[in-house]
């Protein structure tokens, strides 16, 4: 018992760390799905295309895997870019495979997504390549600060700075759809399109932001994990694309709070389940907790009991 | 009905084709070699490798004028790592009329799947890398190996853990693919003979990039030795990255996936310094015979790794098989299988003699062990079994 009571707060950061990236992922498909009622499948993509981005700006940024500045503005621009580039490829699969399909039947708009998923996946296997692109960090962060031990704990600083990105980013979501005019548009708009739009909202252009900020969020979560893992190659959006959808149907899907929440509660129950089960029923555990809270409430965690309309 | 009829006529023609034996042919309609491998995906890095030495051997022979005055075309099949794209390249491959031979494929679970097609159709295949023990022990006879068994890596490497690396406590973390849980297998057994009993086992996900989970809980358990059985060079390194980051004291000790200086070395970014490594082959660069190769790829395709060399070998047995098997003018695929199973003490760069046993199998296969230092990796140990 005690060599597994040692494991827990060990567990707990890396449950943590990793929850923060799927709850920024599961918050591109809540948001998507809040106000279309579609399943964005390609969103792993833009996270695996944010990843891609901010390899590519760490690259140009530093000479010999030595960055040219301060690690804090490399960080800095690399997550813009990342979060600009999936921010503004969000925008087009939106107008070029979404729009034009927003009155047909719901399978269709699937499909597209399905097919931009494919497409995507296979446009950087196309250009960029099957091989791995490692991010060179370890130069971003002076060696005595790299690890910090607390007690039987060792938090990387690496981790600690995804965590606090991850949650400034939900933070300042939280927020925007809360405070501002566009966040109450959002919410408007998510709860029903057509009232909104006789009360002079814009719906285009809030399903355009909505796109915007859902695929800004995922680019910056690859970037993220590239930041932590060191890795990102053109196969990773389908993974975390899974997980992202996994945690935004157990919040509650169409909830932005579930999706962080379920984000959070995924990631700590996969490290959990490691501790007392072998790793590769980590999944496995995972998915049963989905189940048996789709079973008991299948509205998802946080998310609303819609009443049928008659 | 007739869509029954239909069907049936269809299945007919297919099951007709399948069992079709294979024909003589005269040489001068081409000679086809296939290689079969995880081209795109974790794995590409090694695979590519692995096809561009094959394809400097094929280059040497086309230049010194090919077999019998024909050009030798080389093709390749990518299966992504994914056993259901190894069944489509297997069956491209046996229904080539001109393919008369296979390398590949490198990956256990693929060549698993695809010894039926292959052996169904009498196309001799030489693989490079897939040392699943069961591979040689199902009655095939048209699979070889140019690489030791996991059934011989197993008890090397439990040798070298106990000897080398004077482990009392071990844990060892597997991939769940074929090749991963076999030689964990094959290890522990070894190390519980050795008299280790004290091992914790788990597994990992390939590609999953993120193993610190796991690695908490073997950082709880306090080995001597992580033995960390995973494909692909990558996963290594976040595996010894990991290990590191989280202060795990334990020697990390790769598979050969590992011997690898930009996906392993590299890529860690100094966390591999002091791991060990085994690998399936000898250092290359100690062989005087394999300087010419090692100067010919290196120019042409960058450093090596490791699964280049058993690849130019085997692509040069391959056509030596062929070869002779063409002398009279006519070729088929069972008198290349018969060539290639008679390879007997053939000497080219891996620096010992290869002979195919009754099974396929290298006989007297040994295991190398590598350390990182700086760098690149440093042969330390050689063991074979004893």
């Amino acid at each position: 018992m005690d060599l597994y009571l040692q494991q827990l707060p060990q567990q707990l950061v890396n449950g943590l760390t990793i929850g923060g990236v799927y709850a920024l992922i599961a918050i591109g498909y809540t948001m998507v799905y809040g106000i279309l009622f579609m399943l964005n499948f390609a969103h792993g993509e833009v996270y695996m295309i944010g990843g891609f981005a901010g390899w590519w700006a760490l690259h140009l940024l530093s000479r010999n895997s030595i960055p040219l500045m301060n690690a804090a503005i490399v960080i800095s621009l690399m997550l813009i870019i990342a979060m600009g580039v999936s921010g503004l490829l969000g925008i087009a699969i939106e107008r070029f495979a979404y729009r034009p399909l927003r009155k047909a039947p719901r399978m269709n708009l699937l499909l597209s997504a399905l097919g931009v998923s494919i497409f995507l996946q296979n446009m950087v296997l196309t250009y960029q390549g099957a091989e791995i692109r490692f991010f060179h960090v370890s130069s971003l962060i002076p060696e005595s600060i790299r690890v910090f031990h607390i007690g039987n704990v060792v938090v990387s600083f690496m981790r600690i700075l995804v965590i606090s990105i991850a949650f400034m980013l939900m933070a300042l979501l939280t927020v925007m759809v809360k405070k501002t005019k566009v966040g109450k548009a959002m919410r408007a708009t998510a709860q029903d399109t057509e009232a909104a739009a006789f009360m002079g909202i814009d719906v285009d252009r809030i399903i355009v932001i909505v796109f915007l900020i859902g695929s800004a969020l995922g680019g910056a979560a690859g970037t993220l994990v590239g930041l932590l893992f060191t890795q990102v190659d053109y196969y990773v959006g389908f993974q975390a694309g899974l997980k992202g959808f996994t945690a935004a149907v157990l919040g509650g899907i169409g909830n932005i709070f579930g999706a962080m929440m379920g984000g959070i509660i995924l990631g700590l129950v996969e490290s959990l389940a490691t501790t007392f089960f072998p790793a590769s029923y980590k999944d496995v555990v995972a998915f049963v907790i989905l189940i048996l809270v789709l079973v008991f409430r299948p509205w998802g965690l946080m998310g609303e009991k819609i009443p049928e309309k008659v | 009905m007739r869509k029954i009829f239909t069907l049936g006529f269809l299945a007919s023609i297919i099951v007709l084709l399948l069992i079709v034996p294979s024909y003589s042919a005269d040489v001068s309609q081409g000679i086809h070699v296939g290689n079969a491998g995880a081209f795109t995906g974790d794995a590409a890095a090694p695979c590519m490798e692995i096809f561009n030495s094959s394809q400097l051997a094929v280059d040497e022979w086309n230049e010194r004028g090919g077999i019998q005055g024909v050009k030798i075309k080389h093709i390749m099949g990518d299966d992504a790592m994914d056993p259901a794209q190894g069944l489509n390249v297997a069956q491209k491959f046996v229904s080539d009329k001109l393919m008369y031979g296979v390398i590949g494929p490198p990956m256990s679970h693929i060549a698993q799947a695809t010894l039926k097609i292959y052996g169904g159709a009498n196309l001799a295949c030489i693989t490079t890398a897939a040392s699943k023990p069961e591979l040689t022990e199902q009655g095939y006879t048209h699979f070889f190996r140019v690489n030791a068994r996991n059934d011989a890596h197993g008890p090397n490497c439990a040798l070298f853990m106990k000897r080398q690396l004077k482990a009392k406590k071990i844990a060892v973390l597997n991939e769940k693919v074929a090749y991963c849980e076999n030689l964990a297998k094959e290890t522990i057994k070894a190390l519980n003979e050795l008299g280790i009993t004290d091992i914790l086992q788990d597994t990992i996900v390939g590609g999953a990039k993120d193993f610190s989970p796991v690695l908490t809980k073997v950082k709880a358990y306090n080995p001597d030795v992580l033995f960390f059985v995973a494909t692909a060079a990558p996963d290594q390194a976040i595996g010894v990255r990991q290990t590191k980051e989280l202060g795990i004291k334990a020697i990390f000790f790769g598979t050969e996936g590992a011997r690898d200086k930009k996906d392993f070395i590299e890529a860690s970014e100094g966390a591999a310094e002091g791991a060990y490594v085994y690998h399936f082959g000898p250092d290359i660069y100690s062989i005087p015979e394999a300087a010419s190769y090692v100067k010919k790829f290196e120019g042409t395709y960058g450093a090596l790794s490791g699964f280049g060399p058993p690849a130019y070998e085997a692509m040069n047995i391959l056509l030596a098989a062929i070869d002779k098997a063409a002398k009279d003018g006519d070729i088929s695929r069972n008198e290349v299988l018969e060539c290639v199973s008679q390879t007997a003490n053939y000497r080219g760069i891996l620096g010992f003699p290869v002979t195919f046993d009754e099974k396929g199998d290298l006989k007297g296969g040994a295991t190398y062990f590598f350390q990182v230092v700086g760098k690149d990796f440093k042969q330390i140990a050689v063991m074979s079994g004893k």
